[in-house]
This record gives structure tokens, sequence and C-alpha cells, in this order.
């Protein structure tokens, strides 16, 4: 077989079977015991919670996240292994929500780490978390979920957000500049 | 010849004593006097039927000699038992000397002379054939022993050395005269023992006696302070080698001077003699207490001590059932104990040279420090636990298949769960002192230390692949016995139970390992140091404080269940009968008022009783 | 001499397949088992192939991180050594290398992988991996008494102590499990089997809410997918270690008089029978909670334990010597 082919065959088992971590800060760790259990089930799309970040490909940051629990979240994304993908759960991961004027929440996750897909809302619906997994597994399968890659390559401007944020200089946090063209 | 050997070995004793001031030089002499031993473990080969190439016999030794001393005369010969024993002290013997020349720095001279007397002791006791020179050689090996042991500056050790050191002299003592009273000869060859109540009690006496060296329980008390408290070449060479002239006196005693027959006609159990049903029953305690008071030990020596206890309690398993597997086995466990226990001490010790601490929850993470030790001490741990990757399985393999054949339904399950419980040590071991958090930055071991622990090692992957040459050398052992070898090719042996084939399992498991490392190495992969894990990439000095290794109290929950069970258990016995012992002398002391009256009257009671008794006969 | 090597390598090539073999139906094992726990949940649950989904996307990881060459032993040892012993066990009747071996082979052989993933687990340097591995080999410790006390009962009742004899006695329906003694050992070794497969209440090494799945807490990409291979082909290993010993392996019909026949037949019904007992311990996995390790020590010594020196005392007078 050719390096497409099995690209292609490896996308699809890695899109079947995304092994999660979830690292519960806010409020919108609440709704995944419902996405898990019986009502909503996430086990039928190969999605399973595990432990530890080693173990894990999705990380799903659920909620608001004060610089304390950023430093916490950089390290628990660094612990995981490549391919790895990373899902904004609610508003706050988006533009800070509820918190948006707050001195030491930060605002926008993807300033920090890719983030892949975003779940809007306050808080999003167990439907709307299954719809983004599907979303992500349609990126994956397209070849769009490269956020671990983007980190890799513009690494230099996200520990340089990170450590203004850890010293808690947000304003001077900057958008990831991206170049034109992106491998896949 | 053999008189040169002994004489030799005696004179290297004054020679290293003299060296004291120079501790390298009397090292590399006492080395080289040690190898005599060796040498003429390969002189006598050829009269074992084990083919020796010429380039390694380097001279020849008569089989047989008589030295006439006046009022006793001592016979010493080779026979195919003493051969064997002598082969496995004289391998371990040079390599725990030559460990020695970096590890012992105080009073070298000392150390090497003890030793060098201790293997003198052993290797005429080994050859000897009548029961004043065994005696005469017991207890200079038995003292020499004792000097070693006082060089720990341990009172606990000490004390309980001399105490159960004399105590097994007395017994065997009692055991000789009560043989002479009744053939009134020295010879073991001339003794024709019957089955009389006077002869169990001399066998039980002399077993007894033999236990205390060999460490079964309940005469064991000793051991764990003495192995955990003494120079560990010298530990290595005592658990490796001198643990086993216990059980040469017990086959020797029970097999070759009274014999079978004899202990069958005091009755049988269940197919197996009464004397040898107990005497594995003792052994299954043995090993199945030792194993869990080796689980809870902190001391890397105590717990290689009590872990020496319990895998010597196999021994003594096999010599009990009596049965041609079960002596095969016993003595295949007696090899293999040899060297792995050696190697154990030994890498022990380089881990001390290297660190300076015992307790295992001060260790940690030596593996990549010390990569060679830790791979020595892995074999051997391997060979511990019997996995099949050793010869370790072997020995224990034919103990199991003993037992079964002749039936034994409560004694398997607990050799069983012991060879269980050696993995929880055993894992102990490798985790609190190998792996985990690397908290010295130490170098590997000297060359002269490493050297040692993996010729050591040498003897487990030989066997792994032949066993059937054990069975060849221990062969002569079995039919002077009046037993028939098992029946075996060179790669696999045949118990009329099951089959067990080495090359099977060999080859099975190097084509796994093939195909697993490829699957393996198909993907690349990165190293991360350990403090990735620990801090998950906060700064070190943080955490500086906290302990990342969790190896203290590391078998806690086993502690609990198992601990106030089994806890000084044996001690605590000794501990009574030792205040009884108290009571009884302060009683008897008593006797003895200073009054000069009370004397007279002493001496006048004695005569009248001896008058009266006279009278009366 | 060009026959024997081709007898060889048709020899390694059949074991190779069989080897292959045991890791497929591990793996179905393991979606099987994760579709029936959800179907008991009342929830839809993975597909059944979500097992070979999951290795393959384990092998499939770009960045795999390891500790050392210590921490590598780990994967080696454990994929091989589980394919070892489960070479030394009969297969429905079908003897591969278990006329070389025998049950206490077999039990030492199944320590490899343990203490080769123990050993790396340790090398991990995780304090939640040692404790992982204590638990481990305490309720090793604590399964292995009862499981051990029937074998060795079943080992003087059949005089052999080879399972390809154990196996061969049972011919003809002759099963163990219809011996009265023996159907109460068989519910004893089920109880043993309920800790060797690590199942609830006897899961406590893996415990993912105490100590994250313990010895596996640093293990990801191909790390994980050889442990998961190994556990996987764990399940097969030891439920048919348990098939072997009082279900007569499975067998059937003899090979002698029905041929290839026999063969599909007998396999046909390993099949179906380890995934009974494989379910059975899935099933109480699912209903009960977790026990803690000095709880599962006494739960095995007293109670497991007792029946099991009943059975011994029953053998003891009852066998002729």
């Amino acid at each position: 077989m050719k390096h497409e082919e099995w690209k292609k065959i490896s996308r699809i088992m890695s899109k079947r079977s995304l092994w999660m971590v979830h690292f519960c800060t806010g409020c919108g760790a609440m709704e995944m015991p419902p996405v898990m259990t019986s009502r909503y089930d996430m086990e039928r799309f190969g999605i399973f919670a595990m432990a530890t970040p080693r173990q894990a490909d999705v990380f799903l940051v659920t909620g608001y996240l004060a610089v304390k629990t950023l430093k916490r979240v950089v390290q628990v994304y660094e612990q995981m292994r490549d391919p790895k993908y990373v899902i904004g759960f609610g508003s706050c991961t988006i533009n800070g929500g509820m918190y948006w004027d707050s001195y030491n929440t930060i605002k926008d996750l993807s300033k920090y780490i890719p983030v892949d897909v975003y779940i809007a809302g306050c808080m999003p619906r167990p439907e709307a978390i299954i719809d983004s997994f599907l979303k992500l597994m349609d990126m994956i399968d397209k070849g769009e979920a490269i956020g671990w890659q983007k980190y890799r390559k513009y690494y230099d401007q996200y520990k340089r957000n990170q450590k203004m944020a850890f010293e808690y200089r947000l304003d001077e946090v900057k958008p990831i500049k991206e170049d034109d063209k992106n491998e896949s | 010849m053999l008189t040169e050997v002994l004489v030799s070995l005696l004179a290297g004793v004054f020679l290293v004593l003299a060296l004291n001031k120079y501790p390298r030089v009397a090292g590399v002499v006492a080395f080289i006097i040690s190898l005599l031993p060796f040498m003429a473990v390969l002189a006598w080969a050829g009269t074992m039927g084990i083919t020796v190439p010429s380039y390694l016999k380097f001279f020849t030794l008569e089989t047989s000699l008589t030295y006439n001393l006046g009022p006793g005369v001592i016979h010493l010969a080779i026979t195919p038992l003493g051969w064997f024993f002598l082969m496995l002290l004289a391998s371990v013997f040079p390599l725990t000397v030559m460990f020695a020349n970096s590890f012992v720095k105080r009073n070298a001279g000392g150390f090497y002379a003890a030793m060098l007397l201790t293997m003198f002791g052993s290797f005429g006791l080994l050859l000897s054939q009548d029961i004043l020179s065994f005696f005469i050689f017991w207890e200079i090996m038995s003292w020499s022993i004792f000097a070693l042991v006082l060089r720990g500056h341990d009172r606990r050790a000490i004390v309980s050395y001399l105490a159960f050191g004399s105590l097994s002299a007395m017994l065997i003592l009692f055991g000789f005269m009560m043989l002479y009273y009744k053939t009134n000869t020295f010879l073991f060859a001339d003794m024709h023992l019957t089955a009389t109540p006077l002869t169990l009690a001399a066998l039980s006496l002399l077993v007894a006696g033999f236990a205390v060296k060999g460490a079964l329980m309940p005469m064991h008390a000793w051991a764990p302070h003495a192995y955990s408290r003494s120079e560990e070449p010298f530990v290595a060479f005592l658990s490796g080698g001198l643990s086993k002239l216990g059980f040469f006196g017990i086959i020797l005693f029970m097999y070759g001077v009274v014999g079978m027959s004899v202990i069958s006609s005091w009755g049988t159990f269940r197919g197996v003699p009464w004397f040898g049903y107990a005497l594995a029953v003792i052994g299954a305690f043995t090993a199945f207490a030792g194993t869990v008071l080796a689980v809870m030990q902190d001391d890397l020596r105590k717990l290689l001590a009590y872990s020496s206890i319990g895998q010597l309690g196999y021994i003594a398993i096999g010599i009990g059932i009596g049965t041609p597997l079960a002596m095969t086995g016993a003595l295949f466990q007696a090899l293999n104990h040899t060297f792995f226990k050696a190697v154990l001490f030994l890498a022990a010790g380089a881990v001390f040279y290297r660190t300076g601490k015992w307790k295992i929850s001060e260790l940690g993470g030596l593996g990549y420090k010390m990569p060679f030790t830790f791979l020595a001490a892995l074999f051997a741990i391997f060979a511990l636990a019997a996995i099949p990757i050793t010869s370790g399985f072997a020995a224990k393999w034919l103990l199991y298949e003993a037992a079964i054949q002749k039936k034994f339904l409560f004694v398997t399950p607990i050799m069983l769960i012991a060879g269980v419980g050696a993995f929880l040590y055993a894992f102990k071991i490798l985790y609190g002192v190998f792996l985990g958090e690397p908290r010295y930055d130490v170098k590997e071991a000297p060359l002269s230390q490493l050297i040692p622990m993996w010729l050591l090692v040498l003897p487990l992957v030989i066997f792994l692949v032949i066993p059937g040459w054990f069975v060849d050398i221990t062969a002569p052992i079995l039919r002077g016995y009046g037993m028939q070898p098992i029946q075996h090719t060179l790669f696999s042996i045949n118990t009329g139970l099951a089959t067990y084939n080495t090359l099977a399992v060999i080859f099975g498991m190097l084509g796994g390992l093939l195909v697993a490392f490829i699957l393996y190495k198909w993907k690349k992969q990165e190293v991360v140091p350990h403090i990735d894990n620990y801090l998950a990439g906060e700064p070190p000095e943080l955490y500086e404080h906290i302990g990342m290794h969790a190896s203290s109290k590391y078998f806690e929950p086993f502690d609990e269940v198992f601990g106030p069970i089994f806890k000084k258990g044996a001690e605590r016995g000794w501990e009574i009968v030792l205040s009884a012992a108290e009571i009884l002398g302060t009683g008897a002391r008593k006797i003895y008022t200073g009054i000069v009256g009370d004397y007279s009257i002493y001496v006048l009671l004695f005569f009248i009783i001896l008058v009266g008794w006279w009278l009366l006969w | 001499m060009v026959m024997e090597i081709v007898d060889i390598l048709e020899k390694i090539l059949i074991l190779a397949g069989m080897v292959t073999l045991g890791f497929a139906i591990g793996m179905l094992f393991n979606g099987i088992a994760r579709k029936v726990s959800a179907r008991i949940q009342n929830r839809v649950g993975p597909p059944v192939y979500q097992g070979f989904i999951d290795v393959f996307k384990l092998f499939g990881k770009k960045t795999n991180i390891s500790h050392g060459w210590i921490f590598d032993l780990a994967a080696l040892f454990s994929v091989s050594g589980i394919a070892l012993a489960f070479l030394f066990l009969p297969v429905a009747g079908y003897s591969m290398l278990s006329t070389d071996g025998d049950l206490f082979l077999i039990l030492y052989l199944l320590a490899i992988p343990a203490l080769g993933f123990a050993l790396g687990a340790g090398a991990s340097g995780n304090p939640n991996a040692a404790v992982g591995v204590m638990r481990a080999l305490m309720s090793m410790l604590a399964y292995e008494l009862p499981l051990v006390m029937v074998m060795v009962a079943m080992m003087v009742y059949y005089n052999t102590t080879s399972l390809a004899n154990i196996v061969a006695a049972q011919a003809n329906m002759q099963w163990a499990f219809f011996i009265p003694i023996f159907f109460i050992g068989a519910l004893v070794a089920d109880m043993a089997l309920q800790g060797m497969l690590m199942e609830k209440p006897f899961d406590i090494p893996i415990a993912p809410h105490e100590i994250a799945t313990g010895p596996m807490v640093e293990f990801g990409g191909k790390h994980l997918g050889a442990l998961m291979l190994y556990k996987m082909m764990g399940t097969v290993v030891e439920t048919t270690l348990f098939v072997d010993l009082f279900l007569g392996g499975g067998v059937v019909l003899s090979v002698a008089q029905y041929g290839w026949l026999a063969y599909l037949v007998n396999f046909a019904v390993w099949f179906v029978l380890i995934l009974i007992v494989f379910l059975i311990a899935v099933m109480i996995d699912n209903v009960l909670p977790r026990f803690r390790i000095e709880q599962a020590l006494k739960f095995y010594w007293k109670y497991d334990a007792l029946i099991a020196i009943f059975i011994l005392i029953w053998i003891f007078a009852g066998v002729k010597i």
C-alpha cells in the first residue's frame, strides 16, 4: 500500500478512537456525566475518558481558566502525545464569557494552546458537545485538525503568550501570527 | 598432592595475616590461594565422570588420604556428594575474595585470613570420612565464621551466632557420641546402623544441629542478624556457600550414614517416611515464613537474609521427600541459591560501596546509574523468583513435581504461594533500589566488583539451557544412595508427570522478543527525564522537600495483614526459652553459696551417694 | 534434512498464526466486554471491533515518550511473555507447545509479562505506578492461593501436572466441571479468575479513579499499545486456562474420529466457552464496587481458600497412595 493510504487508514482509526482527558476547571464539567452515561453515551463513537494525559488524544477544557489553572493546562497539554486535539468548551474559553473583565482570567484560550474546535454556549448542552466531537472527527478525517502541528510550528509565540499570562501581563498577549500556508 | 593443597590453604592464612599492612597485596595473595579449592574441584572432576580439558587440570589429586595423628586417625576422601558441594563453595569463594579486594578496607589481612580458614574448614569437612575429622573441621569452619561475624561489631549478631553456633556444635557432638556408642567406630563406612530409637535420636540431634547452619526454622534466629551485620563479600559466601554445608550434613547422615531403608522402617506416612515428611513440612513452613518476613523488611541485607532462609527451606523440602526427583530438585536449588544469592549480596555490597546506604527506602533510581550491577541483580532476581528465563525455574519445578508425585496436597500450595511471595520482595528490591526516582549521582561499581557478579550469573544461564547436564552431574550422588537418576535428555527433563523442555521455552521467548522488538522499533521515541513525571514542568526547587519515591512502607497493607502473625514469632519463642534458661540458671547459681561448710556438705553427700550406689549395685 | 526444516518452518508458521489469532480474539473480547457493559448500563456502547481500532491508533501515535531502556523492557517482556504463555496452553485440545511444559510452567510464564510490566512501571518513576504495582503483586498473592490449591487438587486427582494430559483425561465430555467436588473447585477458581482478569471487585491495581490506572499511568502511544495487547491476550490466556482445567478445553469431538471437522467444532466450542467465562466476569464487574487491597486479601485467604481447603481434604481422604 502507498503511504497516502496508510495515512488515510490511520486517520480513520484515530478518529474512531478518541481518548479524552477532561480538565474540570469550570462549571462546564457538570455537563460531562450525562454525556458519558446512558442518556447520551459518547462511548458509541469510541470516545472514552482516560485518567492521565499520557494516554489521551483529546483535551477538553471545560470552562474558564484563571492564570494559575492555565499553567496546569499547558503542562497537561505538553504531556500529551502527538497527534493531540483540543476542544474549548463554553464561552469562557472563547472570549472569557461572564469573566470577560476579570483581572486574572484568560480570555482567549487559542492564544496559549491551539484549539481545534470551540463549543459556544453557557453552558453548551450535551448534544452540542457530541456535535463538537463529530465535527472534530470530520476534521481529523479531512486532515484539518492540525492544532498540534501549529503548536510545534509557532512554539515561540505560544510560549511568549504563556509567559506574559503567567506574569499577569494579559494586555501584552498577542494573537498567533500564522504564515499563509499550513502543511497538513 | 592433597596434603600440599591443605597445607597451602593453611599457610595462606598466616601469609595474609603477615601482609595485614598491605591490604591490596593481601587481597591478591588471598585471591590466588582461594583458587586452589576450585583447581582441586577440576582435578577431581574426572573421577565424577565429567571430562575436563587437560589445560584446566592444574595438578592431579589422590582420591583418598589418611593421616595418622597418634590419638586419632583422619580419613579424607572425595565422594560425589562432597565434590558437588565443594564445587559450589569453591566457585563462589574466589569471587567473593576478589570482590573483597575493593570492598574491605579495615583490617583486610584479618578478613582474608578468616575467610581462608573458613574455606580450609569447609574443604576438610567435605572430604572427611569419619566423625572425628568431621567434627574438627566443622568447628574450624564455625569458629572462623564467628571471627568474621565479630568484625560486624553488632552485639545481637555476635551473641546470637555464638549461642546458636554452640548449640549446633553441642547437638552434633551428642549425635556423634550416640553414633559412636552404638557402632564403636569413627568411620562412616563402617557404621551399619539399624532402626533403633537411639539411631533416631542421634539422627534427630544431627539434623537439628545442621539445621542451624542451614537456617531452618526455628533454628534460623541467628541468621538475619549475622547476615545483615557482616561485610558483604563474607555474607555472600556465608549465604551462598556455607549455608549449604548444613544441607550437606543432613544429606550425608540421612541418606549416606543412616540410609533410606532404616529411615523408612520407622514408619511411613502416605508413602514418605515420617522423618522425611516432618523435614519437608518444616522446610515448607520455613519457605513460607521466610518469604513473608522478607517482604516486611526495609533493610536490604535483612530482606536478603530472610529471602535466603525462605529459599533454603525449599532444599529441606526436597531432602525430606527423598525421591530421586526431589533430591535432584534439592541439589539444583542448592546450586541456584548459591549463585543467585551470592550475586544479590554482592550487588547489595556494590550499591552500599557507591551510596553508603542500606535502607531500601533511602535508595532508588540506581538502575540507570549502575546498569551492569542492575542487570546482574535483575538476572539473579529472575532466578530467585523462578522465572523460566533462568535456571531458577527448573529447580523449583523439580521440587513441585516431586511433591505432586508423592501427593503432598498441603505442602505444594504452601511452596507455590511462597514462590509468589518471592515476586513481592523481588520487586521491592528492584523498585526500591534500582528503579524510580534517581536520588544519587554515582558511578558504576568498580570492575573488581562487577566481574565476580557477572561470573556468578554465568551458571544460571548455562543450566537454564542444559538442565540435563545438571542431572548428569548429580547422577553419581543419587546412585550412591541407591536411587535411579531421573529421565532426561540434555535439554529436557521428563518426570513421568510432565515434561519440561527448555528449548521450547527459550526459542519461544526469543521469537516473542523478536516480534515484540520489531513491533516496538516500528515507531521512533524520545526519552524524557523523570523529573518531568513528578513535577509536570514545575520548577524542581519548589518540590525539593517532597520524596517522590514511594518505596518506604512499600507493602504496607501486607504488613497490616501478616505483621501481627509473623513478626518476631520465632524470636519470641527463643526469648521464652532464654528466660526459662535464665530462671534455671539463677536457681542453679544458688548452690554456689561461697561458704566452705556448704561445699564440704556437698562433697560428703556425693561420697555417700557414691558409696550407697556401690553397696546397692 | 530439507523435510525437517520444512517441518520446523510449518510449525513456526502455525504457532505464529495461533498467536495472531489469540491477539485478535483478545481485541475482539475487549470490544465485546465494552459492548456488554454498555448494554447492562442501558447504553448503546462502542462497536465490537473497538479494540482493534484502539490498538491500531495507539501504535499509530506520532510521538512516543520513553523514560529509558528499562521502561522499554516493559513493552517487550509483556507482549512476548504473554504470547509464550499462550503457546504452552492446549487450545481446544490442540497442543501447540503444551507437551513441552506443564501447569507450573504456565503459572510462572504468566509472571514474565507481569514482572516485565512492573519493571517498566517502576522505571517510569511515577509514584502512582509504584502503588499500582504493589497492589497488583498483593492481589496476585491473594488470588493465587485458592487457585493453586484447586490446581494441586486437580493435579493429584488426575495424577499428572501436564495441562495437555488433564485435557485429555476429560475427553468424551467427562469434564471436571461435572464432578461435584470440582464443580465447587470451578467456583473457587472462578473467583480467582475475577482477580486474575482484574475485574471488579478486584480491579484494585488499575483503579482509574484512585491512582490513575496505576501501573499504566505513564504509558502512552506504542508503549500503551503493547500493554493493551498484553492485557487483551491475558484475558484469552486466563479464560483458556480455566476452560482447559474445568471444561475439558472445549473438546467435544475426538480428532482421531472426525478429523478436521473435529478441529473446527472444537475451536468453535472453545471460543464460546471462553466467551461465556469471560462474560460472567464482565457481568460481575458491572454490578460490584471495588475492594480495598487488604479486603481482597482477606476475602481470598479466608473464604475462597477455606472452600479450597475443603476440596484438598476431600481429595486427601479419597486418593489412594
